[in-house]
């Protein structure tokens, strides 16, 4: 550690409105090493990115970079001082072909004109580099699978003069040898003094490549520190910084009444193959569903909306046949809270008053006419249960924080009085004090009476929240765990299809 | 190569009806079925090197502004000022050249010049301050209008007789103006294809956030292609000048939308990010044999308007269906 800093950053400061996504956070990254940045979902990573990128300016705080203080007005300063990003959010031009998304805004050229074969050595060099030498460099992007995307992404990265490396979850898409080849050029990478900063998921990842390690929680940078004083047990406990008990409110008793009642569904736009699934969920009770991503989670809750046909089956809301349309669904008492809040759950440039109350106008009209006060009215009563905070019924729900925005989708399906109540990734991206809030709300109405179905990725939510697990894997259920055999690691096998071993 | 770099060759190859569309293709292959069915009804009259002329001519004005307003679409913008900015261009050029031969070189340079202001301007305020292209060229199509009218409300002004016979005449089937088209072309075809600024145009149009994180200069690619786009229309409004030997307050109008109809139906996309000069060109031709046909088929001239609509129509169509996919 006796390498000087080769970039610093003291007391990083953003603020988005409703949310403090950076609280005085200081990073030092050295050069020839990796700094593996860890946090949750929502803990700041992604802000720092864009701060230290030059795509976002920070409210307060400083960047020195070899001892200098520097500012960034544009990405440009940025990779002019030697900071280049492979971001989480793939760059790559799906129209331009491989050879000119490798050398996007660094073409060789000369006086204006671009050197063509300049071009294509230097692209062949750094395709090597991420093993990717046989690549043809004319095929447009978009022809590529989304790993090789990544791949071109990161030779581009390498084809650039760096100083500081920034991975942003470079190896979500990958596996197998192209994670293997991302790993060697990392290595390969700091050994010729350049810094990386290695943001990812995979602890596993983290501990075979880092150096040094910082964990972020709630915009603040908990703990620093060599990677060799960090197992992953006590990262975890640094990312989470609580006991996950606390977090959920007690489960009360479901009733006996059967709400939901599925037989012999098959999701529309599945395997040819799949089974059928049948599930029941009783008044009170939430059932999870677990599963890795693409496991058809997402996929048969919006065939119970009716968002999506389905092949066969049938699905009863207490003792009613609902027929496969949105509309038939939400009149039986299904909602539906969406994955994507922001572009399916609520039109972010209405009031938070307009979104509460779109999917029932009906309430707060007569003779076809809005009434404003019904409408505010209406507003101020779920605000009060849900406890949003806004600064009024006619703030723009685009203000708000993720927690907030996530409260006023649960209110406008609140106010359908549904009876099954589907939630997709519930908590994604919202910080962990708005977190306890929605999982206090869910339980809340699960107590009075709701059949509650959640989807989420988020396993210490998915073991610490439902009644009952039901795990799928590849478009099919699984298994079923229900009390005390509900653990995270039970769920994860289920979900790999790994057998357990028989003692 | 090996067995993934061939498959990913044939993918990107495989033919399709919206592929051809893309590629710019369409446009020539209209042009073509036109041509046959011209020749067929009167080759004579067709093929006679005066009619060639007449079409090759009415490309020339169309085909400038169209090269500019196929800049400015490939970076996802639009430019409505551009029939405006070449009918000023023409009062200009008649009235401040006025029959002097000595004039007519800086006149012209400094018609061209001014184009590049304005469409400077226009990029400025796009890329700049975030105003939608769309009113920023439909405030300044207004603009450029009303200077016009407050210059002049009638025909005035008298361009020299050498620019007059640039305008008019032709040798053989071949107009002095269309070089100007060309060397044009060629250089903005060179320009796309093998400078920085090419590459970087279609990044800013196919996505300029992805653009900017890669250090591409937005903001300065954004201004060069409006004020290349300006530019053009301002050499126009000279060739239109030419042509008609004086200056005219409404010379240029509804040339902005013949110029986004020819580069619609070429296959660029209006998203941005995506269409070919081939394509730009050939619905460049292809309006321009439209409209003389219809004299010489003797067809009402009034129709030309709804075979424009339909041309466009099947242009939105065939696109439709690879937005699908």
């Amino acid at each position: 550690m006796s390498t000087s800093a080769l970039l610093e950053a003291r007391g990083l400061v953003k603020t988005f409105p409703g949310v403090r996504a950076l609280d005085r956070v200081d990073l030092t990254c050295r050069p020839g090493r990796v700094h593996a940045l860890l946090g949750e979902n929502g803990a700041g990573k992604s802000t720092i990115v864009r701060i230290l990128t030059g795509n976002m300016a920070p409210d307060e705080g400083e960047i020195l970079l070899e001892g200098r203080p520097v500012r960034f007005h544009d990405p440009r300063d940025a990779l002019a001082l030697g900071i280049t990003a492979v971001y989480q959010e793939l760059t790559v031009l799906p129209e331009m072909s491989v050879l000119d998304n490798v050398l996007l805004g660094q073409e060789r050229t000369r006086r204006g004109i671009v050197r063509r074969a300049e071009q294509r050595q230097v692209a062949r060099e750094v395709l090597a580099k991420v093993g990717l030498a046989d690549l043809a460099l004319n095929a447009r992007a978009e022809t590529l699978s989304l790993a090789n995307q990544q791949l071109v992404e990161i030779a581009r990265a390498l084809a650039r003069r760096t100083r500081l490396l920034i991975l942003d979850e470079p190896s979500a898409v990958l596996s197998g040898d192209k994670l293997q080849a991302l790993f060697d050029v990392v290595r390969d990478v700091a050994r010729q003094g350049v810094g990386v900063i290695y943001i990812s998921h995979r602890l596993e990842e983290v501990s075979a490549l880092a150096d040094d390690i910082t964990v972020l929680r709630d915009g603040r940078d908990v703990s620093s520190g060599v990677a060799a004083d960090y197992d992953v047990m006590r990262i975890i406990r640094e990312m989470v910084g609580r006991d996950v008990d606390t977090v959920f409110p007690p489960l009360a008793e479901p009733g006996q009444e059967i709400v939901l009642k599925v037989r012999g569904l098959v999701p529309g736009g599945g395997r040819a193959d799949a089974v059928p699934i049948d599930l029941d969920v009783r008044a009170g009770e939430i059932v999870s569903v677990a599963g890795l991503v693409g496991s058809g989670r997402s996929r048969l809750l919006r065939t119970l909306a009716g968002a999506q046909p389905r092949d066969a089956g049938t699905v009863e809301v207490a003792g009613r046949r609902v027929r496969g349309t949105v509309r038939d669904a939400v009149a039986a008492g299904i909602a539906l809270v969406p994955e994507e809040r922001k572009t399916d759950g609520l039109v972010l440039p209405l009031s938070v008053r307009a979104n509460t109350t779109l999917a029932s106008l009906g309430s707060v009209t007569s003779w076809g006419w809005l009434s404003p006060g019904r409408e505010r009215d209406a507003f101020s009563i779920e605000q009060r249960r849900l406890q949003i905070q806004t600064s009024g019924p006619d703030q723009g729900t685009w203000q708000l924080s993720g927690g907030n925005q996530q409260k006023i989708v649960l209110a406008k399906w609140l106010r359908t009085r549904p009876k099954v109540l589907l939630l997709d990734e519930p908590t994604r991206g919202i910080d962990i004090g708005a977190k306890t809030e929605i999982y206090r709300i869910i339980r809340e109405l699960a107590a009075a009476g709701m059949a509650v179905v959640v989807v989420s990725s988020d396993l210490p939510e998915v073991t610490g929240l439902a009644h009952r697990v039901v795990v799928c894997r590849q478009g099919q259920v699984v298994g079923e765990l229900s009390g005390p055999d509900i653990a995270e690691e039970k769920i994860m096998n289920l979900a790999l299809g790994v057998r357990e071993v028989p003692a | 190569m090996t067995a993934i770099a061939a498959t990913q060759g044939v993918q990107a190859r495989r033919w399709s009806l919206a592929n051809a569309a893309r590629s710019g293709l369409a446009a020539w292959v209209i042009v073509a079925f036109l041509v046959l069915g011209v020749t067929l009804r009167d080759a004579g009259g067709f093929w006679a090197p005066s009619n060639i002329a007449n079409v090759l001519t009415a490309t020339v004005v169309l085909g400038l502004v169209a090269l500019g307003q196929h800049l400015v679409v490939l970076t996802g913008g639009i430019d409505l000022s551009v029939g405006s900015m070449a009918t000023l261009s023409s009062l200009l050029t008649a009235i401040l050249i006025n029959g002097y031969p000595i004039r007519t070189l800086p006149v012209v340079f400094g018609m061209v010049l001014l184009g590049a202001l304005v469409g400077a301007g226009h990029g400025l305020l796009v890329s700049r301050m975030g105003l939608a292209p769309f009113v920023v060229t439909l405030a300044t199509f207004y603009l450029l209008q009303g200077v016009a009218f407050m210059i002049s409300t009638t025909p005035t002004g008298q361009v020299t007789s050498a620019l007059a016979d640039i305008g008019l005449r032709h040798t053989g089937p071949i107009p002095w103006s269309l070089p100007i088209l060309l060397i044009a072309a060629l250089i903005v075809g060179a320009a796309l294809r093998a400078t920085a600024f090419g590459r970087h145009i279609y990044a800013v149009g196919g996505d300029q956030a992805a653009a900017r994180s890669n250090g591409v200069p937005v903001s300065r690619t954004i201004v060069l292609a409006y004020a290349s786009g300006s530019a053009l229309a301002a050499l126009a409004g000279v060739v239109l000048a030419a042509r008609a030997t004086v200056g005219s307050p409404t010379a240029g109008q509804g040339l902005e939308l013949s110029a986004i109809t020819v580069v619609v139906v070429g296959g660029t996309s209006l998203l941005g990010g995506r269409g070919s000069l081939v394509g730009t060109l050939g619905g460049v031709t292809l309006l321009a044999l439209v409209e003389s046909s219809f004299t010489l088929l003797q067809l009402p001239a009034t129709l030309t308007d709804l075979i424009r609509g339909i041309v466009i129509l099947a242009a939105a169509a065939i696109f439709m269906t690879r937005n699908r996919r």
